[in-house]
């Protein structure tokens, strides 16, 4: 009676543990998770338009009904990416979240100062070589230094009235998740404008 | 054979104490993190990079893409002022103002965040299309029946849920604090 007792408690322990490493391994084994939901939407390293959050349709989780959406996954393994899009003038934000769908930063067009996108991301590696030799064209790109290897971009973007919709929607499947580092920016030669 | 037994009996012990517990916690309600105002329930730490290990699994399970503290935050409500759980055979007043923010927006939707289809086409209301009052606040009439005013139909008879999502607020920097939200009032059942 005393060994079982002594054989349960070490079960409960050994359960604990057992506990522990299943919620740590969750999000290596989860296949719905938001970057394995993105990836069935399209190839990488472009933007794609996550379906309208609809009474019919529900790709993703917790989107707001009156935003459209459209998300990039990336690499950043050969080089930085340059993200650019011309928004509509309302509300917009953009988030950068990791492979594991942790946010790691985000900006809103107020923060960003401006209605049009120009985001470069960068690993730190690729920061550094950046700052050795500044590109003339990412002047006036918003450039942040992040540590991944993997991740993608979500931008959300206002849609007042569902009449906008289909502008929102060109605007954000227009977006550009590899535009190229040279090209110049927009408004470069009329700044202060 | 008496100690194969008893191995057997604590290594069963062990995977069902260890998969179930950690399998019940997923399941249930996200419970760390959570701040809390009135009938409103915000996850500030949600998607961040420090959020603890539970909330990570959440959300890896769930394929939620959460607000970002550059974009907003959003607070969800399951329940009426007095604790309640939201139903669509009750209708609601959802009366007050929101918490400072250029942008908000409020939906309903079931407890799975599922839309409703509803013949009117509304499955929430904005900052800019919202009728206010005189100062500023407003009341929305969240009912399967028409109502005159802010209408916020639902169908079925099922639990709610209210999403009210803060865009460029304050509070992501500031904290939440005593943000005060709309109030939530059960005004007759079915």
């Amino acid at each position: 009676m005393k060994h079982l007792l002594l054989y349960g408690l070490g079960g409960l322990l050994l359960g604990g543990i057992i506990h522990i490493a299943a919620i740590l391994l969750v999000p290596d084994f989860a296949t719905r998770d938001a970057w394995t939901s993105l990836g069935r939407l399209g190839p990488d390293g472009a933007f794609h338009l996550l379906p309208a959050n609809a009474p019919v349709t529900k790709p993703l989780t917790d989107l707001d009904p009156a935003m459209a959406h459209a998300a990039c996954r990336f690499t950043l393994e050969e080089g930085p990416i340059r993200i650019r899009a011309t928004m509509p003038e309302e509300f917009w934000s953009l988030a950068v979240f990791d492979r594991r769908g942790s946010n790691v930063y985000s900006l809103n067009d107020r923060t960003a100062e401006r209605s049009d996108i120009d985001l470069v991301i960068a690993t730190p590696l690729q920061m550094a070589k950046l700052r050795e030799n500044p590109l003339a064209a990412l002047d006036r790109a918003i450039v942040i230094e992040l540590p991944l290897e993997r991740g993608f971009v979500l931008i959300r973007a206002f849609v007042p009235n569902p009449t906008l919709a289909p502008a929102t929607e060109a605007a954000l499947g227009a977006a550009d998740c590899q535009a190229s580092l040279t090209a110049p920016g927009n408004g470069s030669g009329t700044a202060g404008s | 054979m008496r100690l194969l037994i008893n191995l057997l009996v604590a290594i069963a012990i062990a995977v069902i104490v260890g998969l179930g517990s950690a399998w019940l916690v997923l399941d249930r309600e996200r419970i760390f993190g959570a701040v809390t105002r009135g009938a409103w329930t915000a996850w500030p730490e949600l998607g961040s990079p420090n959020a603890d290990p539970y909330s990570r699994a959440e959300l890896a399970r769930s394929g939620a893409l959460p607000l970002g503290d550059g974009e907003g935050i959003a607070f969800v409500a399951d329940t009426d002022d007095s604790g309640a759980a939201l139903t669509a055979r009750c209708s609601y007043f959802i009366n007050g103002q929101t918490p400072a923010a250029r942008l908000w927006t409020l939906t309903v939707t079931d407890k799975n965040g599922n839309l409703f289809e509803t013949p009117a086409h509304r499955s929430g209301f904005h900052a800019r299309e919202i009728l206010r009052r005189e100062d500023g606040s407003f009341a929305i009439a969240l009912a399967g029946d028409p109502q005159p005013g802010n209408w916020l139909p639902v169908t079925g008879s099922g639990p709610l849920r209210l999403t009210l999502r803060l865009y460029d607020t304050p509070l992501t920097s500031s904290g939440i604090g005593e943000a005060t939200l709309p109030a939530i009032a059960r005004r007759s059942c079915r």
